[in-house]
């Protein structure tokens, strides 16, 4: 099974293999999101909304989440979710995001393809060599989306770090948008992390804003 | 913390005290799944006294209700207090489950 981490990478990349505009350019929060989604789901930290525990410091095995379950389990900090991920997108989500892409490489599910422009500009596409595992995570989001079950909590934080990168309009067409939004609604606060990762990138979106308002005055 | 376990007709009253957490909630869900394997599936989890959920707690309430809603029966909720009535609140679980302020209310809804 993928970690959420490896789940939301591969809904990041476009047919190209090249990462969607994520809304306000956040890639790294989103990741560590992932991660520390990875971890609750792992028995590892909880949540509520004013911090992020450990619970359980001992490694996952996977070296994917391990960096960051010993960063916060060592930190003697006292931090929120927004904290966390605020912190750790600055220490570790660029190692984080290469050892996800190595994984699913490895896992023969994307390729690596580096290529050159203009001879000197060097661009490196992941496009996917096997769509199953892709379909199959799309194919989950629907299943969500498209009914009135209760939801599962996997689904659900999927479905809320899938909102926060603002990419559901590539995922389905505007007339499936118009029948998921209100599920979307119902679902999107439901998983304390993937909330506190939407507000992340809500306040980098503002910040964005407000620097370009200055820059145009 | 402590698991308050009784049946009220068809459905069975489920009442955690404390904490449910990280550290609690599995005790938490394998009590409730214990009674949905059983054959009761109309499951009430009385809140009254419990004073804290975590992130780990509403997972397993959400997976509860499913099991139960997946049997043809439900989970629902009566008597937050009103910190964890608040943080059900803001995460939504309260429009997804059935929620009623007190015991009776929501033994008489049935």
């Amino acid at each position: 099974m993928l970690t959420f981490t490896e789940e939301i990478t591969l809904l990041m990349l476009d047919d190209d293999g090249l990462f969607l505009p994520i809304r306000g350019g956040a890639v790294e929060h989103i990741l560590i999101g992932a991660v520390l989604m990875d971890l609750a789901f792992a028995n590892r930290v909880d949540t509520d909304p004013e911090q992020l525990v450990v619970i359980d410091a001992t490694p996952t095995d996977n070296p994917l989440l391990d960096g960051a379950l010993e960063r916060i389990a060592n930190s003697g900090e006292s931090l929120d979710t927004k904290g966390w991920v605020e912190l750790l997108a600055r220490e570790q989500a660029a190692a984080i995001r290469q050892k996800v892409m190595d994984n699913l490489v490895e896992r023969g599910i994307i390729e690596v393809k580096d290529e050159r422009f203009l001879w000197v500009f060097q661009s490196r596409r992941y496009p996917t060599i096997d769509g199953r595992v892709e379909r199959g995570v799309k194919l989950r989001m629907e299943d969500v989306l498209l009914s009135d079950d209760m939801p599962d909590p996997r689904d659900i934080a999927l479905v809320c770090l899938v909102d926060a990168c603002d990419i559901l309009g590539d995922l389905f067409s505007e007339r499936e948008m118009e029948r998921v939004r209100p599920r979307i609604e119902q679902l999107r606060k439901m998983d304390l992390i993937g909330r506190e990762v939407g507000a992340v990138i809500a306040d980098i979106e503002e910040s964005i804003t407000m620097a370009m308002a200055q820059v145009a005055h | 913390m402590d698991i308050q376990e009784e049946t009220s007709g068809s459905t069975v009253v489920v009442a955690p005290s404390g904490r449910v957490d990280g550290f609690t909630s599995p005790e938490l869900e394998k009590r409730i799944s214990e009674i949905i394997e059983r054959g009761d599936h109309r499951v009430l989890l009385d809140c009254a006294n419990m004073d804290y959920i975590s992130s780990a707690g509403l997972r397993v309430v959400l997976v509860s209700a499913k099991k139960c809603q997946q049997q043809g029966g439900k989970l629902s909720v009566c008597a937050l207090q009103p910190s964890c009535k608040s943080v059900m609140e803001v995460s939504g679980f309260l429009n997804m489950l059935e929620y009623h302020d007190t015991r009776d209310a929501a033994l008489a809804a049935g």
